[in-house]
């Protein structure tokens, strides 16, 4: 039986999300499939990493019990032997417990995680891992850079700016000045590099958008402002694959525009809907799928492919997108390498099952491994016979 | 929404439209409390609700703040909203933050409404000196105790005197110097028209002392006691309380 252990919590604003990406998503589903051995590892807000049964359980985050687990329990050490071992302390007399990890399932989000350093951090333990490599990952983080590379795909994007905070904090004046005239309003401020809606804030004039800057630039250093695209549409596409790609349902977060998905929103109200009906998952209350004509939502549907080819996606991705419904254009928005919940909701409704999708990206991760351990990297050579 | 005052991320909420009043929670709370007032507010006014530092969704202050520092803060905040309150609403300590920072010309606003404010910190001496006493013999007492034992035997203890102390644990220290705060001269100085709405079946502020006290101190001030209503007035008798506050604004 192979050994899989699920990575989650972390240094990161959406710690809280990824215990219940973990818990309720995958390893659930995962043990489900009793194909496998499952390993909770929990990163706390500090970076330690805790491996323990008792990590399963959501009860232990809910209560606020995990601050006593943690006070009571050892970090767990990783060895690189090769490949990845736990080990942890059992504390009687000194003894040991080590797992060999067979694969890798991260369920962190946003920084140190889904940001492409934990799947540096695997790739250097030589270890099969589910989910976008670290290149995907690095480019799908970054907004800017994610918008920089999808538009020279000729993927249309909404016309933005990008700053870092010590320029801001050098010159805020100036900074503003220059993005009302490369921009109008109303216009959406976002930390680069975050996920989940937060730190997110639409502005409609100049004090609002320097308190925005100001927000964003808490969490990142790097500050993208962009405009709002009118008649929005949003809609939203979790796929899945390496090579060969398979499109869940296009779903459609009903909220107004100027009424955004935040964080609250997304995973603390169970949706802008509240209790009215419809497909409520991470996202919130949505139309599942989406209600475009068929040539519209095909169009959407081939621009989140092209995104994810473009982006180098591999395993599982969320592409974003934005329509304007009346120029029927549709805008690459942002790409989330690890959806909330793997957007379970939406595979389910495009006929896949938590079980199923769990085990898909486990055969996806072990397939590119396969390839990965085919390339070369190093080769015999006499250089050091010189010296 | 989120704004970034005294480098501290700052949790609030905007809604509605004409007069403006800004509601202050109280101790271990957040502006979740005021949901359903500020609904019922919102029809006619522009509620504003913030998370005070060290609570809700905004984050801690940096050492322990006294009620002072709160009063700068919330006139930080709204200074940076651009926004002139006409009516400050406090619940709890919340009104006492309200009348220690309208005292200290800090805030400014036309009216107040105190929900249930505290503030008056005299009377309750010899609850204080019970859990100073509890405090020093639980430190002699327990000291051989695993940290975890420790902890969930002092939240009992306190609880059990009525102390919000280990409400919020990470702010033990600024519950220390607010508690320490007494408003009563500070009342006296409060010059605008000044609501006082209890329940009287609140037994943390009770009305026949804190109220009653509170009302004689602040001149001019009318006082509203309502019936089989507790602590969280607003809660318990949320149409009530919401009329009262319309037809005093």
């Amino acid at each position: 039986m192979k050994t899989i252990a699920v990575i989650f919590g972390g240094r990161s604003t959406e710690h809280d999300v990824s215990i219940v990406t973990a818990l309720a998503s995958i390893i659930k589903p995962l043990e489900l499939t009793k194909q496998y051995k499952v390993e909770a590892v929990y990163v706390a807000k500090d970076g330690a990493w805790y491996w323990d049964e008792k990590l399963k359980d959501i009860d232990l985050y809910s209560s606020g019990g995990i601050q006593d687990f943690l006070h009571k329990s050892s970090p767990v050490s990783v060895q690189f032997d090769g490949g990845m071992t736990l080990v942890k302390s059992s504390g009687i007399a000194g003894r040991k417990t080590a797992r060999k990890i067979d694969v890798v399932f991260p369920a962190m989000h946003g920084t140190y995680g889904e940001d492409g350093s934990l799947m540096g951090l695997l790739r250097m333990a030589n270890v099969p891992f589910v989910g976008c490599d670290l290149d995907a990952s690095v480019l799908a983080m970054d907004k800017v850079l994610a918008k920089q590379i999808v538009a020279s795909k000729d993927i249309p994007v909404a016309k933005y700016e990008y700053l870092q905070r010590e320029i801001f904090a050098r010159n805020s004046s100036e900074v503003l000045r220059k993005l009302e005239k490369a921009l109008t309003y109303p216009m959406f401020v976002k930390p680069a590099h975050l996920g989940s809606s937060i730190g997110i804030t639409r502005v409609t004039g100049n004090q609002e958008l320097r308190n925005a800057i100001e927000v964003a630039s808490h969490y990142d250093e790097k500050v993208l402002i962009e405009e709002e695209i009118s008649n929005l549409i949003e809609v939203t596409l979790p796929i899945m694959g390496n090579e060969t790609l398979k499109p869940a349902l296009l779903e459609r977060p009903l909220t107004k525009p100027e009424d955004f998905f935040d964080f609250d929103t997304k995973y603390l109200q169970g949706g802008k809907g509240g209790k009215k009906g419809g497909s409520k998952g991470a996202q919130g209350y949505s139309e599942l799928p989406a209600k475009l004509s068929d040539e519209l939502y095909k169009k959407a549907e081939n621009t989140g492919l092209s995104v994810y080819r473009a982006l180098g996606c591999q395993g599982i991705a969320r592409v974003d997108m934005l329509i304007d419904f009346k120029t029927e254009i549709v805008y690459f928005n942002e790409v989330n390498p690890l959806p909330g919940g793997l957007y379970a909701h939406n595979w389910r409704a495009a006929g896949v099952s938590n079980i199923e999708l769990v085990q898909t990206l486990v055969r996806l991760a072990e397939e590119r491994w396969q390839v990965v351990k085919q390339q070369n990297t190093i080769f015999s050579t006499n250089y050091l016979q010189q010296f | 929404m989120q704004l970034i005052v005294d480098s501290l991320i700052t949790n609030y909420t905007r809604a509605g439209r004409g007069k403006v009043i800004v509601l202050l929670h109280g101790w271990g709370d957040s502006l979740a409390t005021f949901n359903d007032l500020g609904r019922e507010l919102a029809g006619g006014f522009e509620v504003i609700t913030l998370d005070l530092p060290g609570f809700g969704q905004t984050q801690s202050p940096k050492f322990a703040w006294t009620l002072d520092d709160y009063a700068h803060f919330v006139k930080n905040f709204l200074d940076k909203l651009g926004v002139k309150p006409d009516v400050i609403v406090g619940h709890s300590n919340g009104g006492a933050l309200a009348i220690r920072g309208l005292s200290m010309d800090v805030l400014k606003s036309e009216k107040l409404v105190l929900l249930a404010s505290s503030g008056v910190r005299n009377t309750k001496s010899v609850q204080r000196n019970l859990i100073k006493t509890i405090a020093k013999i639980g430190k002699i007492s327990t000291f051989w105790m695993p940290r975890r034992h420790k902890q969930k035997l002092q939240k009992w203890l306190y609880g059990a005197v009525g102390s919000d102390m280990l409400v919020v644990p990470h702010m033990q220290e600024t519950f220390r110097q607010t508690v320490r705060q007494d408003i009563q001269k500070d009342a006296l100085k409060i010059t605008v028209p000044t609501l006082l709405i209890y329940g009287d079946k609140d037994r943390a502020t009770p009305s026949q002392s804190i109220g009653n006290k509170l009302h004689k101190l602040i001149s001019g001030s009318q006082m509203e006691v309502i019936p089989e209503a507790g602590h969280f007035i607003h809660h318990d008798a949320l149409g009530v309380v919401a009329k009262l506050i319309k037809d005093f604004a």
